[in-house]
């Protein structure tokens, strides 16, 4: 047995094993992309350095055996910061994105690719359940939405871009008019409660959301019934029976609402007494008494950028009370955001913003590209709907368009893990030029993307440890080395039998399963 | 169809040389390469159905080593050599010049006719004579762009003639020998012509029937006076004829020695040797004079050298067994056969403070050591041969020259570690080294020098040669194992140490070639004698490249210890053309530059470490006020971005995202913040890295900016002091001009605006900076802005 130390803990580990893994076995984690138990050592990622205050030194943890005395250190701030950089040299040469586009432009960041898959797949009831994570209001907003998703759809570089807003409508249509409209699995009551002052857009969705998690919400709504600004829309944009039927399926969760109840500054005063939380979602701030003594500037209230919590701690403030918008997206998100960090803070006393998740991106497709992203969709053009939206017919095909430019490895992705973690920046050292994408489909269900391949070298063991023919090799050397089939030949040929264990082993999105929703059942 | 039957059947017949396992890849490759002048996807293909060797390693190994083609090239490659002293040298203009010259567009390698390739390679090893092209086996030194034609010309002319090997000497008859003539035959020797000036001898003495012996030496060192002749006269003191030309063999043999008839023997067959060897009048060479071996420029050449690996230099034929035993050759691996045991070999070697002359400097003794104690039947020693280095050539010129002495040095190390068999890895570039170790080794096996019971002490060894396939970061051990074995070459963590497990996981003793050249002095003359040369930390000699513009360049051997003054001014003679001394920059890729300021540091490990700098392999380019030091950082990060191996992240990614940054420099396009960006990347790949590679490739950055920052920071203002960036210079025409026309002839774009005998104006849209015009203008009229 060896003894060495490990961030000040003595640890005996076996002779051979390597450092990663003894710190494993002692529950230190300590990252590592290219290392498989099947595959052995490879030592090409170097996330995994850890320092050897003997001499200073940093050394890939993964292929290192430990050795007698050895005293390491696997978190300060220099290792810390070798992570981040080697990170952050991986995804200068990274071509792709986790999300695409059209889900990181959206303000509230809906899974839209997600739900153009299923409603391809005619699995209307699942995509509603997809839409409906991020949007509270999903047949409301796709009547009124100015769709900035449909301005950042790829597929308008090619022709027109996916009719996204309008099959968001379908979806939540169907489900509207279905027998039994989709009821979100309701947590058990917390016992607490959260007063939100206004019911438009974002009070409604902050309702929504913080009764899904088991918290009692009551709206509190001046008017004489919940909508705030979707009233004065124009009729024949936004149909009362539309409204109406969407915000009882809120209701009908079991949040509250008072109506003609103005909450005044005393009101508020008790509020502050008698609930866990407020929401204050009262939109545009009027000259007189509203924002109830909470700081403000010259557009709204102020609130935190990722918390929305304002002045005073149990405070928080969302939609159009904050900077007036628009867009009802932006309010309904941020409703939901603010839902999530209230949860955490009811449930644990810890105030943190909403989580930015690291999100790899690349900005617009070259023309040369289209081809590739074309693999995996319908090339007929845009259907238009008429004045009661897509038929199912309609819908299916318009949802087959979608050029599908999300990773199909958003959470199992090692390098957005980590990239997460380390806080990396892609940007930092991003070229001049980048690498063009191509997507190569294998016909059993696999994708392999070589611009969002890290070089670790684990599939080109994988595939010759399971002796096929072809399998992958690693082609030129250097920064232009590349992952390939021997001789070009096709993927097929490349993996006759190892194409699932290569995808799973992959420990970022570049081998992936095509038909593999890992988002569906978050 | 026929076409396939016939590479199969080349194929098959190259597989049963070569063998079926996996580590047979790379020679099998080698060998289709040689016979189809590419590797034909065909012939690829089915060796990997007849052998060992799977789809994915063929075809990850020949994407790796860049002597690796897969594609047909033209009949005649030609390659330029951008080593370091050719690039300070102006490569990047030859370069030009020469696609210019075949008209080839960005994409194209090959010319229209598919008779020439023209490629870029590392470094030739010729590097006193950059800058230096290679078409196929002819090596031209001192080529400008202006004279891109003229070497064609003359590579046509000798294309076409039979290149025999065997010299038409014949040995001589009778008792009277005249006297000896000496002819150097290292590679810069043959590079400037030695071989025509051997055959200008050879047919001039058999015309004249004069007696003496011609003799070929190895390299002597003075690679900046080549080719050298020496003649010894009978009972006389010798002297040394330098830059020596066919057509001057005559007059020096006339000097020396009076055959019977000589004249009117000559006369009639001087239109035949005209004929035959006279190259020289196209391929304008260098001017020639004689020197003596007393005049003070030898002296000071040679005086402060000591001879250890290059002992007898000049004096023995390199493949002469017989001579080398003459001169105590063997006698070192006797002493270790019949009386000495392992440990007392390994004891010698410590005590006289041997340290790897690969570059990093690790302890000989404590290697062997290591290697000794390891329990198994089988274990390999390998001597490193693989010098990658741009601007070094010592292993070239030791391999070349003194290959019995190498040989010699590893029998002993076998004998001490008690290995069971050795390999040469020699690098592709350097096919003289390889032939004659090949032959070495094969006058080694008649003598029983390798092989089973050596000289009857019952100690058997073999040794084979493994040719390395252009890959530089094959010299690091770990990844030259991995090559052997048939992969690509990645290097590999360490521990476990290929002393303890190496090839084929086998414990393995790998020493570079200069270490192994040294061992036999100390087993003769004794550790003590060894250990008392050099500084306190770093013992015994060091064989140096020295090039760039330095005045006499060329292979030395010093003491360590010795100043970077001394090296430049005294053995080197100073800067060329009364330049002013800049840096020299030490180690190649993983070294620096040791400035001015720094003239006399001694040239120890330790030293050069504190100055930033690297023993590296023992190349030193000399750099004078006109290198920019930005310019040298560029060159030398494309050389290791271009080498990294692709396997670790900041190495492979690292050295590239350096290399953009001192792209936008050269351009003017840098800024402060990049400054700091450059130097956050270095240190980081230097931290980072996975092998010694990436490790030390930021070295030439961290010390140009430690020593020349203002140059960086003249650039990020859109200047290059040097004028060298030309993204950052234009070129002028000043009052001096006399309206000649010459620039404007020169000028491969037609941007000199000229009209006779009145002053040339340069179209700025036009020019592409390729300098023509001011090397040719005989009145310095053009100038850089």
């Amino acid at each position: 047995m060896i003894n060495l130390t490990i961030d000040n803990r003595q640890i005996e580990a076996q002779e051979g094993t390597s450092v990663w893994q003894a710190a494993k076995s002692a529950g230190i984690d300590i990252p590592v992309m290219c290392y498989m138990e099947e595959t052995g050592h490879i030592a090409s990622c170097m996330v995994c350095l850890v320092k050897n205050t003997k001499n200073g030194q940093l050394f890939a943890s993964c292929s290192t055996p430990v050795s007698e005395g050895q005293i390491i250190v696997t978190n300060d701030e220099e290792v810390t910061e070798s992570r981040k950089t080697a990170l952050e040299l991986l995804l200068s040469e990274h071509v792709g994105d986790c999300e695409a586009p059209c889900q990181s432009v959206c303000p509230a960041h809906m899974n839209i690719p997600l739900m153009n898959r299923l409603i391809a797949k005619g699995d209307f009831a699942k995509s509603l359940e997809v839409v409906k994570r991020d949007i509270a209001l999903p047949s409301i907003l796709g009547l009124i939405c100015p769709a900035p998703c449909e301005a950042a759809c790829r597929r308008k570089q090619v022709d027109d871009a996916v009719s996204i807003c309008t099959l968001k409508r379908f979806v939540g249509d169907e489900d509207l008019n279905s027998v039994q409209p989709y009821r979100p699995k309701i947590s058990d009551p917390s016992g607490k409660t959260v007063a939100i002052i206004g019911s438009g857009p974002a009070g409604l969705a902050a309702a929504y959301y913080l009764q899904i998690k088991g918290h009692q919400a009551i709206l509190f709504e001046q008017a004489d019934r919940p909508g705030g600004t979707l009233l004065q829309i124009d009729k024949e944009i936004l149909p009362d029976d539309t409204i109406k039927l969407e915000i009882d399926e809120i209701l009908s969760l079991g949040v509250q609402i008072h109506v003609n109840e103005t909450i005044d500054k005393e009101r508020f005063a008790n509020f502050l007494k008698e609930f866990d939380a407020i929401v204050v979602a009262t939109g545009t701030p009027s000259t007189d008494g509203i924002p109830y003594g909470l700081a403000t500037n010259n557009v709204g209230i102020v609130a935190d950028k990722f918390s929305y919590q304002t002045s005073i701690r149990h405070v928080f403030a969302v939609g159009n009370a904050l900077r007036t918008s628009k867009m009802a997206v932006r309010s309904v998100g941020q409703g939901k955001e603010v839902a999530a960090v209230i949860d955490r803070y009811l449930n644990s006393g810890e105030m943190k913003g909403y989580p930015a998740r690291f999100n790899s991106k690349f900005g617009k497709l070259m023309t040369e590209e289209f081809i590739h992203y074309l693999k995996d969709s319908e090339t007929f053009p845009r259907q238009s709907a008429g004045k009661e939206g897509f038929t199912i017919d309609s819908a299916m095909m318009e949802a087959r368009r979608c050029m599908h430019c999300d990773c199909r490895k958003p959470e199992s992705c090692l390098l957005r893990e980590y990239s997460n973690h380390y806080l990396a920046d892609q940007k930092r050292f991003k070229g001049e030029e980048r690498k063009t994408v191509e997507k190569l489909i294998h016909r059993e269900g696999i994708v392999y993307e070589p611009s969002k391949c890290i070089k670790c070298g684990i599939c080109v063991q994988l595939t010759s440890n399971h002796r096929e023919e072809f399998g992958l090799t690693f082609i030129g050397r250097g920064f232009e080395v590349k992952i390939g089939v021997p001789f070009n030949e096709k993927i097929e040929q490349g993996l006759k039998n190892t194409s699932l264990d290569v995808a799973k082993a992959c420990p970022t999105g570049a081998l992936a399963m095509f038909n593999e929703e890992q988002q569906l059942n978050l | 169809m026929n076409e396939q039957i016939a590479i199969y059947q080349e194929v098959d017949r190259i597989i049963e040389q070569k063998g079926r396992s996996k580590g047979s890849v790379i020679p099998i490759l080698q060998a289709i390469q040689q016979k189809f002048n590419y590797l034909p996807e065909d012939a690829l293909r089915y060796v990997c159905r007849k052998t060992d060797i799977t789809n994915d390693q063929i075809i990850g190994v020949a994407s790796f080593y860049s002597q690796f083609r897969m594609h047909p090239v033209g009949e005649h490659i030609i390659k330029v050599c951008v080593g370091t002293a050719c690039h300070v040298k102006g490569a990047d203009h030859v370069h030009d010049a020469i696609r210019r010259h075949f008209k080839l567009t960005a994409e194209e390698e090959t010319d229209a006719s598919r008779k020439y390739t023209i490629e870029r390679v590392a470094c030739l090893g010729c590097c006193t004579l950059a800058p230096v092209v290679q078409i196929d086996e002819i090596t031209y030194g001192h080529v400008s762009s202006d004279k891109i034609e003229n070497m064609l010309e003359d590579f046509e002319m000798h294309a076409g003639s039979s290149k025999s090997e065997k010299g038409i000497f014949r040995s001589m008859k009778g008792d009277h020998i005249q006297g000896e003539i000496r002819i150097g035959l290292g590679s810069c020797c043959v590079a400037s012509g030695s071989e025509e000036v051997k055959k200008a001898v050879e047919e001039t003495v058999e015309n004249s029937g004069i007696r003496v012996s011609l003799k070929n030496v190895g390299c002597v060192g003075m690679c900046h006076q080549v080719p050298l002749v020496e003649v010894i006269p009978h009972n006389q003191s010798p002297i040394l004829y330098a830059k020596v030309k066919p057509e001057d063999i005559q007059g020096i043999i006339a000097t020396h020695f009076k055959p019977p008839g000589y004249f009117n023997k000559l006369k009639n067959n001087i239109y035949r040797f005209f004929e035959n060897v006279q190259t020289s009048s196209v391929w304008e060479g260098v001017k020639q004079y004689s020197i003596d071996a007393r005049e003070k420029q030898v002296t000071d050449f040679l005086d402060q050298q000591i001879p250890i690996a290059t002992r007898y230099r000049g004096i023995i034929n390199p493949l002469d067994l017989n001579e080398y035993k003459a001169h105590q050759g063997f006698e070192a691996l006797k002493i270790a056969l019949a009386d000495l045991s392992g440990e007392q070999i390994i004891q010698h070697i410590k005590e006289s403070g041997l340290r790897g002359r690969g570059g990093a400097g690790f302890p000989t003794g404590i290697k062997w050591k290591i290697a000794a104690e390891q329990k198994t039947e089988v274990k390999y020693l390998i001597c490193n041969g693989d010098e990658g280095d741009p601007g070094a050539f010592m292993d070239r010129m030791l391999l070349e020259s003194y290959p019995y002495r190498v040989i010699e040095g590893m029998l002993i190390a076998a004998k001490a570690v008690n290995a069971t068999h050795g390999y040469f890895y020699i690098r592709a570039e350097y096919p003289l080294a390889v032939k004659r170790i090949r032959q070495a080794l094969i006058y080694c096996r008649e003598n029983n020098l390798i092989g089973e019971d050596i000289l009857g002490s019952g100690f058997s060894f073999e040794i084979d040669i493994y040719e390395g396939a252009g890959a530089f970061v094959c010299g690091e051990e770990s990844a030259l194992i991995a090559s052997i074995e048939g992969e690509r070459g990645f290097p590999r963590i360490r521990p476990p140490y290929p002393a303890e497990k190496g090839l084929w996981g086998m414990p393995t003793l790998i020493n570079n070639t200069e270490t192994f050249a040294q061992v036999s002095y100390i087993i003769l003359e004794g550790s003590e004698k060894f250990s008392s040369i050099g500084s306190a930390t770093s013992k015994g000699s060091k064989v140096f490249a020295l090039a760039g513009k330095i005045n006499r360049g060329g292979l030395i051997e010093v003491p360590m210890g010795i100043t970077v003054r001394q090296i430049v001014e005294d053995i080197g003679g100073g800067v060329q053309n009364g330049k002013k001394f800049k840096a020299v920059q030490i180690g190649g890729p993983s070294g620096g530059c040791v400035p001015m300021q720094l003239y006399d540091t001694p040239i120890d490990y330790e030293s050069l470490l504190k100055v930033g700098a690297m023993m590296g392999s023992g190349g030193l380019v000399v750099m004078d006020e006109d290198d920019c030091m930005v310019d040298i950082a560029h060159y030398f990060l494309s050389f290791t971005q271009h080498e990294s191996c692709g396997k670790c992240t900041f190495c492979r990614v690292g050295t590239k995202k350096m290399l953009d940054i001192l792209t936008k420099f050269t351009v003017g396009k840098g800024t402060l913040k990049d400054l700091d960006e450059l130097e956050y990347l270095a240190g980081w790949t230097k931290k980072g890295s996975l092998c010694g590679l990436g490790k030390s490739a930021p070295n030439p950055i961290l010390s140009t900016l430690r020593y020349f920052r203002e140059e960086y920071l003249a650039h990020i203002d859109g200047k290059c002091p040097s004028g060298k960036c030309t993204g950052l210079i234009r070129y002028e025409i000043n009052d001096l001009c006399i309206g000649c026309t010459l620039c404007a002839q020169k000028c491969p774009t037609e941007a000199i605006l000229f009209k006779p005998h009145h002053k040339h104006e340069v179209i700025h849209d036009l020019c592409i900076k390729c300098d023509a015009c001011r090397t040719v203008c005989p009145v310095d009229a053009v100038e850089i802005h």
